[in-house]
């Protein structure tokens, strides 16, 4: 059964009341919330997940609430509660989707060390991931969101989910939120793309999320190991260059990135050392997708 | 009837109880307990307990997982705040200066059945009184900042505390807690911090030192029933509890001597809940009789109150289903803890501001940033 299937009213009913229990990659999320906005946006953007085996364990229950101030009492305000504890402060209510999309990663970056996590986009071709650490103004869910409308399988735009162990990297396919002129760089670009509701105003300024496409979620059991490198960089102008990195530096720059590299220690080390023997490693410099994604297909190819 | 006999309560006692009964618990029960455990901090102590029986491949995996994750976590705070006193004992550089270590990384130190997963982020030390000025200097030399203070907190702090603002080193985090004495100066309890000192024994292997068992023992109840609020402090019941029984282990007198010595310090109260409520909530088997012994006992009112709303307290509420009972009991204890703490006429006030800056936030004055 997938969220698609249900009408609006069971699925509105399902998050007023014991939450909606939805697989995401290798967890499960409930979510629970009374904001009849915030659920139709939901169901249009969550259409394809697939509902958690009811008798699984959720690791994760979020709620949004609404929420009064005394300072502001006109204001509609909205808070994001993980487990009943509230990580940001109340937020304007149009911001309702962002933030629950937020919080999860909040969530999930704070709990999760049986994995490393990594501040990655990462994709699959041909069996193998393509990793794609954040680098500052990499606009890695950009070129992620176009990855993955050109034949690559989404992983996540915003975590590698690494088993330290055996290497292998693990789907947690979500909803993707392009920022500002990234936007309409996308709606351009990719006018197949489904496109959530445009949230102005947020602490990134102005957010649309990318649904991802549905192959992706169903196949999000399906793990692979790493096989490329490829540190991005988004640069106005600029000619192509998709250059060899030294192990060395990538093993730096990935050791940085990763959320959990210090909680882990030794075994992250461990594990990020291997991860880059076992890797091509590059550096991206564009402008243009077009250019970008035949360079990247060459790479992947078998 | 107490609401602790409520099924997610005796859900989560069990398992802390009887880790080994964990093996047989359905999933719905996983998730349910995992929620609390993480609510009062204790999913790296079950996890702990379910390693050291190898029970962690013989329970869900999505459980195993999340309880791994807490294990990790907790044993790389307890490597940063080791860490943290080896730089705090670095930078003060004085052998002579006695610092003694408590609470989580104390019972770290003394590798004390309590420190297995145990999660802590903060280094708490008590020091003599006179020393505060030049320790603390030494540590802002040394690159330690205070967090930046509203000028209401540093008052509150240097006059009324028993501890200055925490010391944090900025390319570290780790909060550092410098104690002159271990319980509020105003407070109803009237602590002479030399008799700790004086008692206080050599740590394992390194040149700092912890209290004496029975004064660690009874260190944790006096957090416990003087200091703290009490709202989802299980986990400082427990510490309590499992010190008692492993100390009475090794010494076969140490409960009379643990007696005797809060008879000396005037800490007859504390104990005798801790005492109490170890019995009602963790089933510890200790004889009634042991706290008829002390001086001090609470009154039986106060008694009938503590037994109705600790527990609501200590144990975490529903997550999906909070009473309002609980909510009247947790309000309740509050107060109680701030009227142990600081005499009517600074209460008040204190409450107040407190108050008034949970509606207005942005008011409070910042002192000059350091």
């Amino acid at each position: 059964m997938i969220v698609g299937q249900l009408s609006r009213d069971t699925f509105r009913a399902l998050l007023v009341g014991s939450g909606l229990r939805v697989k995401a990659g290798p967890f499960n999320l409930s979510i629970r919330t009374r904001l009849p906005y915030l659920a139709d946006q939901l169901h249009r953007m969550y259409a394809h997940y697939a509902l958690m085996d009811e008798a699984e364990i959720a690791e994760f229950h979020v709620q949004v609430i609404s929420k009064r101030s005394i300072r502001r009492p006109f204001a509609q305000l909205i808070q994001f509660e993980v487990d009943g504890r509230s990580p940001f402060p109340p937020v304007p209510a149009e911001q309702a989707l962002a933030t629950l999309e937020w919080g999860i990663n909040l969530a999930i970056a704070m709990r999760i060390n049986h994995l490393l996590l990594f501040h990655s986009a990462a994709v699959e071709r041909n069996g193998h991931v393509l990793l794609l650490p954040a680098w500052p103004g990499s606009g890695k869910t950009t070129l992620c969101t176009a990855l993955i409308h050109r034949g690559y399988r989404l992983f996540s735009d915003e975590f590698g989910l690494m088993d330290p162990q055996s290497g292998n990297f693990f789907p947690l396919p979500r909803l993707m939120p392009l920022k500002n002129q990234s936007i309409k760089v996308i709606r351009d670009y990719l006018p197949e793309a489904v496109l959530g509701p445009e949230i102005p105003g947020t602490l990134k300024g102005t957010v649309a999320h990318v649904r991802p496409p549905q192959e992706s979620i169903e196949r999000s059991d399906e793990s692979a190991k790493a096989r490329w490198i490829v540190f991005p960089k988004w640069s106005a102008n600029a000619s192509l260059q998709l250059e060899p990195l030294p192990q060395s530096e990538a093993f730096l720059l990935l050791a940085s990135n990763a959320v959990n590299y210090e909680v882990l220690g030794e075994t992250a080390f461990d594990a990020v050392t291997s991860l880059v023997r076992n890797c091509e490693c590059r550096k991206l410099v564009y402008s243009g997708f077009d250019s970008a994604l035949a360079a990247l297909d060459e790479l992947t190819d078998d | 009837m107490t609401d602790f006999r409520a099924d997610h309560h005796r859900l989560l006692l069990e398992a802390i109880i009887q880790p080994t009964s964990l093996t047989g618990y359905s999933n719905p029960q996983w998730e349910l307990l995992l929620r609390l455990a993480r609510r009062v901090k204790l999913l790296g102590y079950l996890a702990a307990r379910l390693e050291k029986e190898e029970l962690l491949d013989r329970i869900p995996v999505r459980a195993a997982n999340l309880l791994r994750s807490a294990l990790i976590q907790a044993r790389k705070q307890q490597q940063s705040v080791g860490w943290e006193l080896n730089r705090v004992m670095w930078a003060l550089d004085d052998p002579d200066l006695p610092i003694i270590v408590l609470k989580g990384m104390a019972y770290l130190l003394q590798d004390l059945p309590n420190a297995a997963g145990r999660i802590f982020a903060d280094l708490d030390l008590l020091v003599p009184k006179e020393s505060l000025a030049r320790i603390e200097a030494s540590l802002l030399k040394k690159g330690w900042q205070h967090h930046a203070l509203t000028d209401y907190d540093e008052r509150y702090y240097r006059e009324w505390s028993h501890e200055i603002p925490a010391l944090v080193h900025p390319e570290r985090g780790v909060e550092v807690d410098v104690h002159h004495t271990l319980s509020s100066p105003l407070g109803k309890l009237n602590i002479d911090p030399l008799l700790f000192r004086e008692a206080a024994v050599k740590a394992k292997d390194t040149a700092v030192y912890v209290l004496s068992p029975e004064d660690m023992v009874l260190h944790c109840a006096v957090n416990l029933f003087q200091n703290n609020e009490l709202a989802d402090d299980l986990r400082h019941l427990l510490d309590f509890n499992e010190m008692l029984l492993f100390f009475s282990d090794q010494q076969p007198d140490f409960q009379q001597k643990l007696i005797g010595r809060a008879n000396q310090l005037g800490l007859g109260n504390p104990l005798f809940y801790s005492l109490y409520f170890s019995r009602v909530l963790l089933r510890s088997p200790i004889s009634v009789h042991l706290e008829k012994q002390l001086d001090q006992q609470p009154g039986w009112i106060a008694r009938r109150a503590m037994h109705h709303c600790v527990p609501l307290a200590l144990l975490p509420q529903h997550p999906d289903h909070p009473s309002r009972k609980t909510k009247c009991a947790r309000v309740w204890l509050y107060w109680r803890s701030h009227w142990l703490r600081m005499p009517l006429y600074r209460l008040l006030p204190h409450l107040a501001y407190k108050f008034y800056l949970s509606v207005f936030p942005g008011k409070a004055k910042t002192s000059k940033q350091k």
